[in-house]
């Protein structure tokens, strides 16, 4: 039967991990977006060499799962450093937290997908609103700042609010590393008095409530950028 | 002498745009370029401001020789802050008001201050009679309306050359006229312009020489009364005869 006092006891308790389940989706996004620039800005330069190693990569991790992106990045990044570590650099193999080795895989997925994001939304800005911006004395960079990145911005926020709520989703997997985030929290607490539901339904509420309010957040953040850059 | 240009070649995926052109523009010359869709007309003028690159030309624009092929950025800086161009289909910023249209290219562009610049964007909204519209964003105005802001834009600081491209191509007929009259304004004000532009009676009326193009060439080209009364080539008159009254 359904232990409601359990549930709602429990409730708090998986609560407390909601601030792993944010911090690690904030930060591999906030890396991942910066990664991501880097590469759309290869991508679209058509940097050599450089361009087909980011095109490979992105493909890669985008035809890939997470959980085993994560499996390789947790097996892989400490033999990583081993290697740098035999060759004279000064690195610590293991030192590296479960939290660090999460954030990077993750930090990593967001590179590839939000850089697709963004050039697409770059390439939804019209290429003629920098050709105006250029003749009319503006520099390439100027161009871009003041009138190109201002309208993809507008364009890309959806794309970026899906893919930082779906982010948020798939950190439910850390657990397996180790991670004590709110599906661990769960599992945990369920283990002791073999309530499963009870606590699966706490996470799910949890789950529920903070995608919500990133939606609206994302959503807000929206309108009033559009409402600056376009006036509708 | 503003502008030369000297054997002007470009071409996309092995089709040959511009076939070597060569022409002088002087100051206060309206020279109107007329002739088929695809000729090149604006793949010129695009060449002259830098928007494509060339495949072999010089261009010497005021004093200053350019190879045209692989301007330096200052080279294309250099012409870009003395000459302006009125787009076909406005190119309007659409995230910035009417008067911000202009004001940018005058801070971020030109390095005036923007008191100034507002002074300046102000005058120039008034003269296109659209001083009330400033604060409008461009979705929030019609096409004729865009194309005078890009007039305005175009030509608050008295450039040295003004180059339109199709500038009424895109307006209803009925917003032609104000857009031409505009045109008009700054030829009898002596600005320097390059109009490509199907409207042959501001070709007749205004123009001080015109230009017909056609397969990457210049064909023929001057007076308007004798490019229109009297065409030497045989494209010329063809095009001429087919060609409705302001097409």
């Amino acid at each position: 039967m359904f232990d409601m006092k359990f549930a709602v006891s429990a409730f708090p308790q998986i609560l407390t991990a909601l601030k792993v389940t944010v911090y690690l989706s904030v930060i591999a996004v906030l890396i991942g977006t910066i990664l991501a620039v880097l590469i759309v800005i290869i991508r679209e330069k058509k940097i050599i060499v450089l361009n087909q190693i980011a095109a490979f990569l992105v493909s890669f991790i985008r035809g890939t799962p997470v959980i085993v992106q994560m499996y390789v990045v947790y097996y892989g990044l400490p033999q990583l450093l081993l290697i740098l570590k035999s060759n004279g650099f000064d690195v610590n193999p293991n030192g590296l937290s479960a939290l660090a080795i999460a954030i990077t895989a993750y930090a990593l997925n967001a590179m590839a997908n939000l850089s697709e994001s963004i050039k697409s939304a770059y390439h939804s800005v019209d290429y003629r609103q920098y050709e105006a911006a250029v003749s009319v004395g503006m520099t390439p960079f100027r161009a871009m700042i003041r009138i190109v990145i201002p309208q993809l911005i507008a364009n890309l926020i959806p794309n970026y609010a899906n893919f930082f709520i779906d982010l948020t989703k798939d950190t439910s997997l850390v657990y397996n590393i180790g991670i004590i985030e709110i599906m661990a929290k769960a599992n945990i607490i369920s283990s002791i008095g073999f309530k499963y539901l009870e606590t699966y339904l706490d996470a799910l509420i949890i789950y529920v409530v903070i995608c919500w309010v990133f939606a609206r957040i994302f959503r807000f953040s929206e309108v009033i950028v559009r409402k600056k850059v376009f006036q509708n | 002498m503003i502008l030369q240009i000297k054997d002007l070649k470009k071409s996309f995926n092995g089709n040959e745009v511009l076939k070597g052109i060569n022409f002088k523009i002087d100051k206060g010359e309206v020279v109107v370029i007329i002739g088929p869709s695809g000729s090149g007309k604006t793949t010129l003028l695009r060449n002259i401001n830098f928007l494509e690159s060339a495949d072999s030309g010089i261009m010497k624009f005021q004093d200053e020789e350019i190879n045209l092929v692989n301007p330096t950025k200052k080279e294309k800086l250099l012409v870009r802050r003395q000459t302006a161009m009125v787009f076909q289909n406005y190119n309007l910023f659409k995230n910035k008001t009417a008067l911000e249209n202009i004001t940018e290219g005058l801070i971020f562009g030109q390095g005036i201050k923007k008191e100034q610049a507002v002074n300046l964007a102000e005058m120039a909204l008034d003269k296109v009679g659209l001083l009330d519209k400033k604060d409008f964003y461009p979705s929030q105005l019609s096409g004729g309306q865009q194309q005078r802001i890009g007039i305005a834009r175009a030509t608050v600081l008295n450039p040295a050359l003004v180059l339109f491209d199709e500038p009424t191509s895109a307006l209803d007929p009925e917003l032609v006229g104000t857009v031409l009259q505009d045109m008009k304004r700054l030829a009898d004000e002596g600005q320097t312009m390059i109009v490509v532009t199907h409207q042959m009676s501001f070709a007749k009326n205004v123009a001080t020489r015109v230009i017909f193009f056609d397969k990457g060439e210049i064909i023929e080209e001057g007076k308007p009364s004798e490019i229109f009364e009297h065409p030497q080539n045989i494209r010329t008159k063809e095009f001429l005869s087919v060609i409705a009254e302001d097409y």
